[in-house]
């Protein structure tokens, strides 16, 4: 009890003053090879967890500790973003952290709560450039800092299922993909729905707008870092859309129907069950089509475009796995060793992407004639190439602003909400508004 | 069972021998000190830096003066002010209901006489069910494609409506958990109801009322301060009202925690987005954390409202001893 | 509160007709029947999310209600799909650890408010209540920075250490008891010679076994049943978690399907429901203490 109050006392002293833990990190000294090391153990946080997951990254660790054997690297598995943040908050950050989202890049970078990579990629001769498509800069800088590199990305693309799609090829447009869906969705005798063509509310597993905009290439924010989904048509067009067809199946039906629907991440996942004849997923998917559902025969397209954008055809949603080194990691050297081995090393990446099905995240390692590919495969990496694809540009509000357009979307698709002009507007003022309070 | 521990009260204590009072105050000090402590530490320290930070911009990591921005923020943050009307809406709504039902039930069982013990035990038995378990299985109950009350409705040719996934009902989905979970309120109930002397009802019944108005004029007036006390610490208990929103919002809308997909509490619309949640929201998800102050100390002035109410309704709470 | 017939009824001018013997055995149906009608719609959920947790997978996304194979394995399922015995003894660490706790510290601090007379009593006892009513949101944010200071986010210490320093609810509780305990009992014990503490452990405590008794349960449960304090400190380790958590997020996180979810809810759910079946009076009585006489 005496420690606690100690603890206390010193709490309220240090509490109002010290805001910022943690000292900026003086440049880094990489160190050149053949130099001697003393042997280091560094702390490693990631958010793997799923045990396929796991093993493949302990594999990835172990070819890691060959290659520098004075590193010992202690993992913590599980870890999100919120965790990192307190720690650092703290004082006592691991030296490398692994996030699964791109949403808090900005924050990280803006507090400095990851240290700019710009000058460890100097002094150890990598031209970033050179090595990464040029989409990523996008999610892993801000204000001009590249405070995390990829490790491994995600690409978005159409799962369809061969079998309910009767013959027909994947739609390429919206208008193919609407008549599509009320062509192949079957109904049961007292009206409710046995297969979907495709379900298009926001609410179903993947079609949450930060995904299904890149179908017409809506834009989120303007350059300074307000809200465009107002004034950016694109939306209209595309909710317009969504709710045409949410219609013609009836908002009701289609919610019981999705509420019928197993786990996402399970085996009862409605495209592997046949529920559902096209659906927008990940390129992860393959890997879990192949371990839970090998009889259903699919197909892989890019996600369908807007009518009179064809030529945009070809582009998906881009994210990735996201790795740094937060400040106040005591061994920054390394960590540093560490990060670029996973990031840029070919035989990590490659060996990773492999075994979790992701795709690369450099150009090498796209490239290499060791990356496992088949044509459903193909499908993500063309997509990760293609000049047209995008991602969510790094916001200090990114996940603020998603929440907000999603709960706009729900409104709107479910017919509580009849203005749509009106509910984009007030999608807009809210987003500014918080903007105004978070970053002024 | 009639007569409750409380009913008992203790002598006046022998007065305290001169030139005690001294060291009595040190021993109560002594005694005291855990608590005294604590109320320092977790209470009027946290109450004074949210004071403090509620006028700064925090995230955890910068510290910036902002004035007032926060609280204009508030004033225009429709968020917040659809939490306070639904953390209304249930103070309003689902406490009265609540609080009545309870009051029926323990009217009922009072009345019973074949098996009172096991009903009194099955009526009890919800209201210990824990929240998360309990809201899991009230999402599973009524939803609407696989939920029993579904089947059963339909049986009888009745269509559910999607409780937890439409604005217009999901609050009295909650409610509905609540009336469910209502059994602490029923003991309490059925312990004042036993109270009231018999006598009373025996000369009513000569006189000829019927029960209704045995109801009204007789147990009624007796129960009405513990009626009073339900209710106010029902509304202090709904000020807090976290729990069971949160989980019907992540279980009702599907929500996963994969990158990509967001969980936003209140689905549908906000209607289950309560104060606490808000608050919680825009400090722990978002770090907001100086703007979570302003709603903090909403909150704060809000319950101290209340329970100076409950405190004038009921001085025999900090009542000396007899 | 005194009440009493105040104005004469006029009903008395009216001979008050007994009523029937038909009626009365019609009231006699009519009452039991509710009670029984209750009696379904109360344990209607709990039968139903049984039933539920014994289907198969596929059955579990129907709507019929009876299962058609009886899968007990579902029970073993959930132990190897979430680390569920983890969970459970998290929440076994932090319910024994804070209860122990809670009591530790509360009882002295009841007693002080109950017995001892100083400077101050009435407002320390009015803070009590006040702590006691208000919202733990409203002090949230610094208290998390004091943690977050000495890294303890992330673990379940945040929620246990404070029990140290007293629970306003439980003092409330003991206080309300303690003052029946007339005093004869302890000034017969410092007749004996023993101290203030020494009659406390000695004559107080076993005399207050009941309240004591409850208090320990209801803070028991209470963390047994706990998500938001979890929610805020357990952190994302899944090792920390307790089992409300691990509940809450067992349907999204662990790709599992309703009768598993309803499994685990079963499992949360049994401890309680065999300690209320034990100690049935505690828990009554308890929950007596808390309403005003």
């Amino acid at each position: 009890m005496k420690r606690l109050l100690a603890i206390s006392a010193a709490a309220g002293l240090t509490l109002l003053t010290a805001c910022t833990a943690g000292t900026e990190n003086a440049a880094p000294k990489i160190e050149k090879s053949g130099a001697t090391h003393e042997p280091v153990t560094i702390e490693f946080w990631h958010g793997f967890s799923a045990d396929n997951e796991l093993k493949a990254f302990e594999d990835t660790l172990a070819g890691f500790k060959q290659k520098y054997p004075w590193i010992t690297v202690k993992p913590t598995k599980a870890v999100q973003d919120t965790q990192i943040l307190s720690s650092v908050r703290g004082g006592s950050p691991p030296d490398v952290a692994l996030s699964f989202t791109t949403d808090s890049v900005a924050q990280f970078c803006k507090a400095g709560i990851f240290q700019d990579l710009n000058p460890y990629l100097k002094a150890s001769g990598i031209d970033a450039a050179a090595l990464f498509p040029k989409v990523i800069a996008e999610y892993t800088q801000y204000d001009g800092k590249r405070c995390v590199l990829p490790m491994l990305a995600d690409t978005y693309g159409l799962y369809y299922n061969k079998k309910l799609m009767k013959g027909e090829q994947p739609p390429k447009t919206l208008s193919e993909l609407a008549d599509l869906t009320k062509k192949l969705t079957v109904r049961n005798a007292d009206g409710t729905i046995k297969v979907a063509g495709f379900v298009p509310t926001s609410q179903m597993y993947e079609n949450a707008p930060i995904h299904s905009g890149v179908m017409v290439g809506a834009k989120w924010t303007n350059p300074d870092g307000t809200s465009a989904i107002g004034s950016d048509p694109q939306w209209k067009k595309l909710m317009t859309w969504q709710k045409d067809l949410t219609d013609w199946f009836g908002y009701d039906k289609l919610e019981k129907f999705r509420k019928g629907f197993g786990d996402e991440w399970s085996a009862e996942n409605p495209f592997n069950q046949g529920k559902v004849a096209m659906a927008i997923d990940g390129e992860w998917r393959n890997a879990m089509l192949a371990a839970d559902a090998p009889d259903v025969d699919y197909g892989t397209a890019p996600m369908p475009v807007a009518d009179d954008q064809p030529q945009r055809y070809g582009a998906g949603f881009i994210t990735g796995t996201i790795i740094g080194i937060p400040r106040g990691a005591k061994h920054p050297e390394a960590a540093w060793d560490l990060v670029r081995y996973l990031t840029t090393d070919t035989g990590a990446l490659v060996g990773l992407a492999n075994a979790i099905r992701n795709v690369p995240s450099t150009l090498p390692a796209l490239q290499s004639p060791d990356l496992k590919k088949d044509a459903n495969f193909q499908t993500f990496l063309d997509i990760f190439a293609n000049p047209n694809s995008t991602t969510q540009p790094a916001h200090i509000n990114a996940v603020f602003n998603q929440q907000t357009l999603q709960e706009a979307q729900i409104k709107w698709e479910s017919g509580r909400a009849p203005d749509l002009d009106a509910l984009l507007g007030q999608v807009d003022k809210t987003i500014n508004d918080k903007l105004k309070l978070t970053a002024g | 069972m009639a007569s409750t521990a409380l009913g008992r009260r203790g002598r006046t204590a022998p007065p305290s021998p001169v030139g005690g009072r001294r060291r009595a105050n040190l021993r109560a000090l002594l005694y005291l000190s855990p608590w005294l402590v604590g109320f320092a530490v977790f209470f009027l320290y946290p109450l004074g830096s949210t004071v403090y930070f509620s006028f700064q911009r925090y995230n955890m990591f910068t510290l910036e003066p902002v004035g007032l921005l926060n609280y204009r923020y508030f004033l225009q943050d429709e968020a917040a002010w659809t939490a306070i009307r639904n953390t209304l809406w249930l103070v309003v709504v689902m406490v009265p209901l609540r609080v009545l039902f309870g009051l029926g039930v323990a009217q009922l069982i009072t009345k019973i006489k074949a098996g009172a013990g096991v009903f009194r035990t099955i009526f009890y038995l919800p209201s210990l069910v824990p929240l998360v378990a309990g809201t899991l299985g009230f999402v599973f109950l009524l939803n609407p494609a696989t939920g029993p009350l579904q089947t059963i409705l339909s049986a009888v040719g009745l269509d559910s409506p999607d409780w937890f996934g439409d604005p217009a009902w999901s609050k009295w989905g909650l409610t509905m958990l609540a009336m469910w979970s209502v059994g602490d309120l029923m003991v309490i109930f059925m312990a004042a109801l036993l109270d009231v002397p018999k006598q009373l009802y025996e000369a009513a019944s000569i006189d000829g009322a019927g029960a209704w108005q045995q109801f009204v004029s007789i147990t009624l007036p007796v129960i009405r301060p513990v009626l009073m006390f339900a209710a106010v610490t029902g509304v202090i208990q709904t000020l807090q009202y976290f729990t069971q929103a949160e989980v019907v919002a992540r279980a009702a809308s599907g929500a996963t925690d994969s990158a990509g997909s967001v969980f936003t509490p209140g689905y549908p619309d906000q209607s289950t987005l309560t104060f606490p949640q808000w608050l919680f929201q825009q400090g722990f998800r978002d770090f907001a954390m100086g703007y979570a102050c302003v709603l903090a100390l909403v909150l704060f002035v809000v319950s101290m409202l209340f329970t100076a109410v409950l405190l004038r309704q009921f001085r025999g709470f900090a009542e000396e001893e007899a | 509160m005194t009440t009493t017939l105040a104005r004469p009824r006029q009903a008395a001018t009216r001979p008050a007709p007994r009523a029937p013997r038909g009626r009365t055995t019609l009231y006699w149906i009519a009452k039991h029947a509710l009670a029984i009608a209750l009696a379904v719609m109360f344990l209607g959920p709990l039968v139903f999310i049984a039933l539920t947790a014994l289907m198969s997978d596929q059955q579990a996304l129907t709507s019929q209600l009876w299962p058609k194979t009886w899968n007990w394995g579902n029970f073993a399922e959930i132990f190897e799909t979430a680390p569920l015995l983890t969970w459970i003894r998290n929440t076994l660490i932090y319910s024994i650890l804070a209860t122990v706790f809670m009591l530790v510290s509360s009882i002295p601090v009841a007693y002080a408010l109950a017995r001892f007379r100083f400077r101050g009593r009435k407002l320390a006892f009015l803070l009590v209540v006040t702590t006691m009513m208000l919202p733990p949101q409203v002090v949230a944010v610094p208290i998390y920075l004091i943690w977050a200071r000495f890294h303890l986010t992330g673990t379940l210490w945040p929620l246990i250490l404070p029990m140290l320093l007293g629970d306003a609810f439980s003092i409330f509780l003991l206080r309300q008891f303690l003052v029946t305990i007339p005093r004869e009992y302890s000034d017969a014990a410092r007749v004996d010679g023993c101290g203030e503490f020494r009659t406390l452990i000695r004559v107080i405590v076993p005399m207050a076994r009941p309240a004591i008794a409850a208090v320990a349960l209801f803070q028991f449960f209470y963390c047994w049943n706990d998500y938001y304090g979890p929610l805020m400190y357990a952190g994302t380790d899944l090792d920390n978690w307790t089992l409300s958590l691990g509940l809450a997020a067992f349907r999204s996180v662990h790709r599992v399907q309703w009768n598993l979810t309803m499994a685990a809810t079963i499992l949360a759910m049994a401890p309680v429901i065999v300690v209320f079946f034990f100690a049935q009076k505690v828990f009554i009585e308890g929950v007596k203490l808390t309403g005003v006489k």
